[in-house]
């Protein structure tokens, strides 16, 4: 075939050009460490690659979102465990204020440290994060959950509103929990029921929490006592406002009375109309609890009634703070068990970004051993036209010619 | 034998070489011309001489100078430059989006995955300003993006639109010099006997091969020697002596967009879509079939963002306790009407369902009788619209949008829709005080602590902006196994309701579950989210809205529909890259073909000029010869 002399410069050049795109491309791809330079070097990685990069954008965030929502419930930990402490001191307090050797003066010694700590544990109620917001008012996070009303009581001034972080693609973690949940739900009692004595009772009947034998039957029971003669035998009845009379007896101090799956115990001597209430158990803040307590040591003791009044409501105060301890003790639970599942998750989200890590270096990146193989070849292939067209050019038959 | 024949053979020796070794100085001279085909002195011998001893050879002399060419191999030149340079052109279009789109920096995907980060950075910290004022700047940044993708693309239609402007000007500028030198060639003296101006027509070649390379043609000679050159359908641009231009006109809907139009009788039609070949025609097939749909389907995925983020922003109450209101502006439609359009009636559409928008566009024609047509341009589904007669007229929704038809269109009066267009060109942020972000829910339920029943409501779901969303509502348990609601405004919306643990209960446009043990007595509420600043349930909702499957009837994420665009934008140039090469491949080697017959080698010419010179000196020897042998006569006579 006749080759025209500006066709085969053209060859050459046209070689030389080829040789030349590609070696920049290798190179590129070499300085770069990327695989795919454009889109269209490889579409459908191309793709992958942007949706494996926002995989692991959204995986990041999770893992943030995690991380923030482990800093918020190892704050509110924190912060249980230090009402736990207070509310452990008090129930010791309880305990030692139960002991028949205090008097009127110690007890209102008693009750100024408690007051201190009832202080305390209202200002942890109240504590706050880093940003300033309540941990305990629920949604209402720029309300001061807890105050004390004019009346001597509490308000709650939040909701039931719970926080929730995601920090998994179908994962939610609750990072805050109500000051309903922590401090007020509390169930008063023994959880089922909650016994009484009637303030006004005068004689030295002690009632203890009770138990349950079997389904109770909700009502509000009255326990009323009666001794027609100061010789003759106490007796009782029990009425419930709904159910009419379900018990009665002769008493006998200690012995068990049953009713509508309840059974309680009176001990002392209740005197001829004494009353006690046994009624379903209803929540009580825990503050409240304490306030309990720091009036009844506050009530002086004079006799024989009021020593029973004390006790009363002392067997009741141990019970509600035992309630209030088991509730902050068990919000506490579930919060060791959030923070596990966050580390769980943490570790779920590691694993899979490095998952997305590595499809997206096989998809993007350089195999950098065969790219460097690629570059000497092509270097040497451009070498090899340069030359050749050198040796082409120089041949000429004008050349010797002269 | 008389000497003088020897003398003349001689001669006529003498001059053929001569005229040999200008013909091959002429190749030498034209080794670089472009288009220049080699030529050849071709010679004959001159017409013998009888004699009673037979015919005697009277020299040689030249019949002509051959050019040396191959029609068929010049055809398949200039069809492959054609084809070539539209895929080269269409390339080098497509490239500039393909390389944008994936621009790790500038591509939609930072922008999108940032601003979404940033909701959930509100979620997780829903009082802090700070956070919310983020989500506003990333908001912006997304929106930002969007545009700035959006006018890139409508940079690249402007710069189309030019291009065919001045591929216009070309292709006339070459027809009017086809058509001159098609002239030149009728009017070339020699051409009846046979004798071709061999450099005029190399001329005429080399513009047919540059028109190629702007727009295909297909070439019919003429007797007389031109040639006639039609484009497209047979529209002819050179006829004989004269040249008919092309003309660049706007849109019949769009005067923003070019079109190539032909004079037809008295009319310029539109004749873009018979354009192929060429510059010009990868011009248009990359306007047509990348960049109309590039910005469609960018539109389409800021439309869904924007209206799903709205819907669910608009459920949620911000931190002054008032309800979300729009976070987006909703770029509006885009409906063209037709600009010989006769009638007065007016058309417009709206958004209806992002979810079911496609990336076409849509023509709308009236057909007379109050019937509307409705053709989907990408694949020619005709959707027809019965007004009825009532105007205006609102439709059903087709495609996602409705349209909104006032009275006085005429027959054929036609309206271009495009429903998705303009959507990344306009989304903005609607809302510029932080405060505004609602990532609160507007309700809150709560369980009476007076409760004795262990049952637990959950917090409550928003589904529709019901007037009465934020009532306060009671649910109040009659007995463990029943309960009513009572709407503290509009009184009692249930009574003696079956209780069933966990069950949905839905009202006033909430949803709550309640679930757990319940007793006769016990009462739930739900009501308005007063103070709820802390709370980021809207927030997570928005949030989620990223990999929720929002787009293309519930099949795409808005980065699957980005991922999708970037893969379709990807495949064509990456088809129009291995197009380009074997196009490349294809021409080098037509053109091999037609300079293996019609190319000058120099070498060749070289030798040609060895042998040429030979015969020169052979025929002077043989002149010389016979002077000899005349002077030997002379001297013999003067004896």
């Amino acid at each position: 075939m006749r080759v025209s002399t500006q066709q085969l410069q053209q060859q050459g050049v046209n070689a030389m050009l080829e040789q030349q795109a590609l070696l920049g491309k290798t190179q590129l791809q070499v300085s770069t460490g990327r695989r795919i330079l454009a889109p269209a070097d490889d579409p459908s990685a191309s793709a992958q690659v942007l949706g494996l990069m926002k995989e692991k954008e959204v995986t990041g965030r999770y893992q943030s979102n995690a991380d923030a929502a482990r800093a918020r419930l190892s704050m509110e930990e924190q912060t249980l465990t230090g009402a736990g402490d207070v509310l452990q001191r008090i129930k010791e307090l309880a305990l030692q204020a139960n002991n028949g050797t205090q008097n009127n003066a110690t007890r209102g010694m008693l009750a100024s440290e408690i007051r201190l700590r009832l202080d305390e544990l209202l200002a942890m109620a109240n504590s706050r994060d880093a940003n300033g917001e309540y941990l305990f008012s629920g949604y209402q996070g720029l309300t001061q959950p807890f105050d004390r009303n004019a009346a001597g009581g509490f308000d709650y001034n939040g909701d039931e509103g719970q926080r929730y972080l995601q920090i998994g693609p179908a994962r939610q973690v609750a990072v805050s929990d109500s000051g309903t949940e922590v401090f007020r739900a509390i169930r008063n009692g023994n959880g089922v029921f909650s016994t009484r004595e009637n303030p006004v009772n005068t004689g030295s009947g002690v009632i203890d929490p009770g138990t349950v034998t079997g389904a109770f039957v909700p009502d509000n029971y009255t326990i009323a006592f009666t001794q027609t003669l100061p010789t003759a035998p106490i007796t009782y009845s029990v009425t419930g406002a709904a159910s009419g009379i379900v018990a009665s007896g002769t008493y006998a101090s200690g012995n068990s009375i049953a009713f509508g799956g309840a059974k309680v115990q009176i001990g002392g001597t209740p005197a001829n109309g004494d009353t006690f209430t046994v009624t379903p158990s209803a929540n009580q803040d825990i503050f409240t609890t304490v306030q309990n307590f720091i009036d009844a040591l506050e009530t002086p003791v004079t006799n024989p009634a009021s020593q029973a009044h004390f006790n009363n409501a002392m067997s009741r105060v141990i019970g509600d703070l035992d309630n209030g301890l088991d509730n902050v003790l068990n919000v506490r639970a579930t919060l060791g068990a959030r923070i596990n599942a966050i580390d769980a998750q943490k570790n779920i989200n590691d694993g899979f970004n490095l998952q997305v890590q590595e499809t997206l270096s096989s998809l993007q990146d350089l195999d950098y051993a065969e790219a460097v193989s690629r570059l000497n070849l092509q270097l040497t292939g451009l070498q090899a036209a340069q030359q050749s067209f050198a040796k082409i050019q120089g041949l000429s038959l004008f050349n010797f010619l002269r | 034998m008389a000497i003088g024949d020897a003398l003349g053979v001689g001669v006529s020796g003498l001059l053929a070489a001569q005229r040999s070794l200008a013909t091959a100085g002429q190749n030498i001279a034209n080794v670089n011309t472009e288009g220049y085909s080699r030529q050849r002195t071709e010679l004959v011998t001159r017409t013998p001489l009888y004699s009673g001893g037979g015919y005697i050879g009277t020299g040689v002399t030249q019949s002509t100078v051959k050019r040396l060419y191959d029609d068929f191999l010049t055809t398949q030149v200039r069809t492959s430059t054609g084809m070539y340079n539209q895929s080269e052109n269409f390339y080098n279009l497509a490239s500039r989006v393909d390389n944008m789109l994936a621009d790790p920096q500038a591509g939609l995907t930072p922008s999108l995955q940032s601003f979404f980060s940033a909701v959930q950075g509100v979620a997780t910290d829903p009082t802090s300003l700070a956070a919310r004022q983020v989500l506003l700047a990333e908001a912006g940044t997304l929106t930002g993006r969007f545009r700035y993708l959006d006018q890139r693309l409508t940079d690249l239609r402007q710069g189309v639109n030019a291009d065919i402007r001045s591929r216009i000007t070309e292709i006339n500028g070459l027809a009017q010099s086809i058509a001159d030198v098609n002239k030149d060639i009728v009017l070339a003296p020699g051409r009846q006997s046979g004798q071709l101006p061999n450099d005029l027509l190399d001329k005429r070649d080399a513009l047919l091969v540059k028109l190629s390379e702007q727009v295909a043609v297909t070439t019919v000679a003429q007797d007389d020697g031109s040639v006639n050159v039609f484009i497209g359908n047979g529209q002819s641009l050179v006829v004989g002596v004269r040249s008919q231009g092309l003309s660049p006109i706007t849109n019949q809907f769009d005067a923003t967009r070019v079109e190539v139009g032909y004079q037809a009788g008295t009319d310029i039609i539109n004749i873009s879509s018979q354009i192929s070949g060429g510059k010009l025609g990868g011009a248009m097939e990359f306007r047509n079939q990348v960049l109309d749909n590039a910005q469609n389907v960018l539109g389409r995925i800021a439309v869904g963002v924007a209206d799903n983020f709205n819907d669910q922003h608009r459920l949620g109450q911000d931190l002054n306790g008032a309800l979300g209101g729009d976070f987006f502006s909703v770029p509006a439609m885009q409906v063209q009407p037709r600009l010989l359009n006769t009638g007065s009636g007016a058309v417009t559409a709206a958004l209806a369902d992002p979810n079911a928008l496609t990336a076409s566009d849509y023509r709308l024609t009236y057909d007379g009788g109050n019937v509307y047509s409705l053709l989907r341009l990408s694949d020619n589904q005709v959707t027809t619209i019965n007004t009825g007669g009532a105007y205006p007229y609102t439709s059903a929704a087709v495609d996602g949008f409705a349209l909104t038809i006032t009275a006085g269109a005429a027959v054929n009066d036609s309206y271009l829709i495009k429903p998705t267009s303009q959507g990344a060109q306009t989304i903005g942020v609607a809302i510029n005080d932080v405060k505004n972000i609602a990532v609160a829910a507007p309700i809150r339920s709560a369980a009476a602590l007076a409760n004795i029943g262990s049952a637990r409501i959950s917090s409550g779901v928003v589904n529709t902006l019901d007037p009465s969303l934020q009532n306060n509502v009671t649910i109040q348990f009659t007995s463990s196994g029943q309960f009513d609601v009572i709407d503290a405004t509009n009184g009692t919306l249930a009574t003696n309701v079956p209780y069933i643990s966990g069950q949905a209960i839905s009202f006033n446009g909430w949803t709550v579950n309640i679930s757990g043990v319940a007793a006769a007595g016990d009462i739930f509420t739900i009501g308005t989210n007063t103070n709820g600043a802390s709370d980021n349930r809207n927030g997570l909702l928005l949030g989620q809205l990223q990999a929720k499957y929002t787009l293309d009837g519930g099949s795409a994420t808005y980065q699957d529909a980005y991922n999708q665009l970037v893969a379709e934008i990807g495949t064509r140039t990456n088809q129009a890259d291995i197009t380009r090469n074997a196009q490349k491949a294809l021409q080098e080697q037509s053109i091999q073909a037609r300079d293996a017959v019609s190319g000058v080698n120099l070498d060749e010419e070289a030798a040609d000029m060895l042998r040429l010179q030979q015969a020169y000196q052979a025929s002077a020897q043989v002149i010389s010869i016979s002077d000899g042998l005349f002077q030997a006569l002379i001297g013999a006579i003067r004896r």
